[in-house]
């Protein structure tokens, strides 16, 4: 796909994305505000019943920071899981239009997938400066321009390999025409065995070497971490080396399912 | 420019038995059925030739021009189109060929249909003269240039069909499949649509496949056609040729300068009365007895105008169809 076809594709998706008002803001509000008032009421009780000064290296405002911070890179890493996506195109008999179209339809959709993130890139700027702004920068200590500048790559291997993963599991709508229990379970999995539900040095220390090995501690500790100064250069190195290596097997899957799913392609709805 | 040879579609379906048990049992162990939706079937289409497949639902002409459009692989055989393996789905293949599917929208939904003709100018890499100029003349011909910056779902069935077609030839396709393109329109959008597709393979020349299940569609369209049922081909050849190849009778009708009719006996000895009114008599005669029957009409009633035709294309392929399934009337 050419650059400037997938830009056009990623351009035409946030025009329409931004054209929903009232869902922007429901979308903002309940997904950001309901999250976060979950995990201030938990770990305020957390804090209060353990009286320590910290959990897993973790003073209670830096907590509060790495959640305003993994809520809103998530809602950048995950893009829009569900809607319009490649299983909805394979059981709705979708996917043929995009068959006959010269090019490719992981690039097309992919493309759409960036455009989607326009709203979710708002809402970090939006609701992460007015953090800011509000708590008078404390728990955000640790971040310097070094610290954005090598979260904004950790960032970009995280869209693109949750992306992979997450469209392979669509494409199992191929033989499995429903696979929204699925996307769930990753979803789950993801937040848990990743950092966005908890911090990842809450876990076992033997259980926190494995992770280092999984791709799910790039999807979202690894880009906020380092975005929060949590991370030395060298660990960053190495997160962002495992990572890729994730990056080149989820695409060899993501290949691999996709081809033995055409064949299985029945294109119902034509 | 289309050549198959014994290509077949075998789709695996599951089965369920009904009611709550049988969606209790289906979770442990499913039922599967091999359905032959297309079986060896062979063809040829040449340049700006224009096809017409005819079929009842489920009997295979969609699955056959989704295998020729590589949506789809076969279970076998061989197709080329363009000189492609359709279903590897090559780019320099997909810029030259264009899929309508009368029910299943191409279009994006929320956007103004000019926002997609831009999109496919990008994807077609269409250049911006000739993308001007194709516009120009599909809109102005169809009639839809004051709607082209409305929302798809904003539109009429009949302007979003002709929106459709618009989509699917912007880049000037040397093959083009059209899927039911009248399906669900009013006569006057029937008829609209007709007459564009007409002029379109005039000018352009592309070769076309069309199904329908309207046969005005087929009639105006098609020289030459191919009836399909349970996958397999049961006529190949000129639409005009169709009555006298599968049909042994013809129609006689008589215009009476009065109301008058036939003594039963006589009438019987005819062939099949089809209509009888005051002023109008219509049997269905062997072709072998036309020329005594229409002796015996004009010697026994009062005709002002005799007519003879080949039957009703509708009526023959629908008999074709019946004496299929339960054998010869």
């Amino acid at each position: 796909m050419s650059p400037g076809l997938f830009l056009h594709v990623a351009t035409m998706e946030a025009r329409r994305r931004m054209s929903y008002r009232v869902d922007f803001w429901i979308n903002a509000i309940a997904g950001f505000g309901a999250e976060f008032a979950l995990v201030w009421f938990l770990w305020k009780a957390m804090f209060a019943m353990s009286g320590t000064e910290a959990i897993g290296g973790y003073t209670f405002d830096q907590m509060l920071v790495y959640y305003v911070v993994v809520i809103l890179v998530a809602k950048v890493v995950r893009g829009v899981e569900f809607e319009g996506q490649a299983s909805e195109d394979i059981y709705q008999g979708g996917l043929n239009r995009y068959l006959v179209l010269p090019g490719s339809y992981f690039g097309f959709k992919y493309a759409q997938s960036i455009g989607s993130l326009l709203p979710a890139l708002v809402q970090a700027v939006l609701f992460g400066g007015l953090w800011l702004v509000l708590s008078g920068r404390t728990g955000f200590e640790g971040v310097t321009p070094a610290t954005v500048a090598m979260a904004i790559p950790a960032i970009v291997l995280a869209n693109l390999l949750h992306y992979l993963f997450v469209w392979t599991l669509h494409v199992i709508a191929f033989w499995a025409d429903n696979v929204w229990s699925l996307l769930v379970a990753w979803r789950h999995a993801a937040a848990l065995l990743g950092g966005a539900m908890i911090p990842l040095t809450l876990f076992p220390t033997g259980m926190q070497s494995t992770l280092e090995w999984l791709p799910f501690r790039a999807l979202f500790a690894l880009p906020v971490e380092t975005l929060l100064g949590r991370v030395t250069f060298e660990a960053w190195v190495d997160g962002m080396l495992v990572g890729c290596a994730w990056l080149v097997v989820a695409a060899l899957l993501a290949r691999a399912v996709w081809r033995r799913g055409c064949l299985q392609y029945s294109g119902i709805g034509i | 420019m289309i050549h198959v040879r014994d290509l077949s579609k075998t789709y695996t379906v599951h089965e369920k038995a009904p009611g709550l048990m049988g969606s209790v049992r289906s979770l442990f162990a499913r039922k599967t059925v091999a359905r032959h939706a297309v079986q060896g079937v062979s063809l040829h289409v040449a340049e700006g030739e224009i096809l017409g497949l005819v079929g009842a639902n489920g009997a295979g002409k969609t699955t056959l021009v989704k295998m020729l459009a590589g949506i789809i692989h076969p279970t076998s055989g061989e197709a080329t189109v363009l000189g492609h393996i359709p279903w590897q789905r090559e780019n320099d293949f997909r810029r030259q060929i264009a899929l309508v599917m009368g029910q299943k929208a191409q279009l994006w939904w929320d956007l103004p249909a000019a926002d997609g003709f831009l999109l496919l100018r990008e994807i077609y890499r269409i250049p911006e003269a000739r993308y001007r100029e194709n516009l120009a003349y599909l809109a102005e011909t169809l009639d839809v240039t004051r709607h082209l910056h409305v929302q798809v779902r904003r539109l009429s069935l009949g302007e979003r069909m002709k929106m459709e077609l618009i989509a699917a030839l912007l880049h000037d396709p040397k093959i083009v499949f059209l899927d039911e393109p009248t399906i669900g329109l009013d006569l006057t959008a029937q008829r609209a649509i007709r007459e564009f597709i007409l002029s379109y393979r005039e000018t352009r020349k592309p070769a076309i496949i069309l199904t329908s299940h309207y046969m005005e569609d087929i009639e105006r369209l098609c020289k030459r056609i191919v009836i399909i049922d349970e996958g397999a081909f049961l006529y190949d050849g000129p639409l005009d040729q169709v009555a006298s190849r599968h049909t042994s009778q013809k129609v006689i009708t008589a215009h009476l300068e009065r109301p008058a009719s036939l003594p039963p006996a006589v009438l019987a000895g005819l062939g099949t009365l089809v209509k009888q009114e005051e002023y109008l008599l219509q049997v269905r005669v062997l072709r072998a007895r036309v020329a005594e029957a229409a002796a015996t009409i004009l010697r026994e009633l009062p005709v002002a105008d005799l007519a003879i035709d080949e039957e009703d294309i509708g009526t023959v392929i629908e008999r074709i169809f019946r004496e299929r399934r339960v054998g010869p009337s």
